[in-house]
């Protein structure tokens, strides 16, 4: 039962088994390549983290704030998929699923972390956390001055985000960088639509009054 | 519609995953202060955009593979297998209440003293361990004595 995952892993490069994965579980919903995974076939499951790791890493970075930590919350969250396949059950929407289960790992590393991570500054040398670039050579088009006012403005960015409450932060997260509408936010979020909507509409309206000056 | 319900409507409006129906452009061209908050929020979502995340590091897929391969190399604990199986944990749960009832009746009554230990023919492995077993106190003794001697040629002989 588990050779394909491992096989997956060691022989059998990842892209060709997720492209032989795809094309198998081609006109499938998530929840029925999950439910495979259930009854346990393994390079479904490589199926989902190959269409899946993206979004997962992008939206674990935007609640961690850090590359390496948003890495490893994704990787927590396969691994709470793949312990989990046992009692999947097709009821909801699989990403809807995903997200509870990054949501809830976001919210504990957020709150354990909460006194560890040290306020947003603005260095002319420090790299870019999102590039990796150093200031001169990040974008030979912009003036020293210019990229500190990016710079400047990348900090207000995350540290406003990051300021907002906990739910609004996770909402705001799904609805702008995830792509996911109101329905599925509150779903994962267990609220109600209406709930969501007035969640949303109070950070983003957070976020427009304490950004105006970069807008 | 009411200035309530655009605003319910503002996020997706302001991102562009709800198109402006008639109804709403109507309103928007009533409503000066909302037709300002939505582009004042498109604005924003513009801002918000410039923040970009990390691709996947090319070591993501090969820690995630090992971490699984060690998942699956985990044996799974016998007693979730129990709780994962409810008929199991019933059965389980039965004995354990049937046993601890009839050890109160005294249906099942514990072993007291370990019976005798069967004569083993002197000879054998078994009864030179005994015979060992038996004169361990009599062979501490003798190492005492030993001392002793040692200690009474040492007056003899100063």
């Amino acid at each position: 039962m588990d050779r394909g995952l491992l096989a997956v892993g060691g022989g059998v490069s990842r892209p060709q088994a997720g492209a032989e994965a795809a094309a198998r579980n081609n006109g499938l919903s998530d929840a029925e390549v999950m439910l495979r995974v259930k009854a346990g076939d393994e390079p479904a499951f490589e199926y989902l983290v190959q269409k899946y790791r993206r979004p997962m890493v992008s939206f674990m970075y935007r609640m961690a704030h850090n590359s390496a930590a948003a890495e490893d919350l994704a990787q927590e969250v396969f691994l709470r998929v793949y312990r989990s396949r046992g009692n999947y059950e097709a009821s909801a929407k699989f990403s809807t699923w995903l997200y509870r289960i990054a949501t809830n790992l976001a919210v504990n590393y957020a709150r354990d972390t909460r006194h560890e991570r040290p306020e947003s500054t603005v260095s002319l040398d420090a790299p870019d956390e999102n590039t990796g670039l150093t200031m001169d050579i990040a974008d030979g088009s912009l003036t020293a001055e210019e990229m500190l006012v990016r710079r400047e403005r990348m900090a207000a960015i995350r540290q406003r985000v990051q300021a907002l409450p906990e739910r609004q932060r996770l909402a705001l997260v799904m609805h702008k960088y995830q792509q996911m509408d109101y329905r599925q936010i509150a779903e994962v979020l267990k609220l109600s639509e209406s709930a969501t909507k007035s969640l949303l509409f109070r950070a983003y309206e957070t976020l427009r009054e304490q950004l105006q000056k970069f807008v | 519609m009411t200035c309530n319900e655009i605003r319910e409507l503002m996020p997706d409006l302001a991102a562009g995953l709800n198109p402006v129906t008639r109804e709403v452009k109507q309103h928007l061209n009533s409503c000066p202060e909302c037709a300002g908050k939505l582009e004042a929020f498109r604005q924003t979502m513009a801002l918000l955009d410039q923040w970009q995340a990390p691709e996947p590091s090319p070591y993501f897929d090969v820690r995630l593979h090992a971490r699984l391969r060690e998942e699956m190399a985990k044996p799974a604990s016998i007693w979730l297998r129990w709780v994962r199986k409810p008929a199991l944990g019933v059965a389980l749960a039965v004995l354990m209440v049937v046993g601890v009832t009839l050890f109160e009746r005294g249906g099942i009554v514990p072993p007291s003293e370990p019976g005798p230990i069967a004569d083993v023919e002197p000879g054998t492995a078994v009864g030179d361990l005994q015979a060992l077993d038996k004169n361990h106190e009599l062979y501490s003794d003798f190492d005492v004595l030993d001392d002793l001697e040692v200690q009474h040629d040492v007056t003899a002989n100063p």
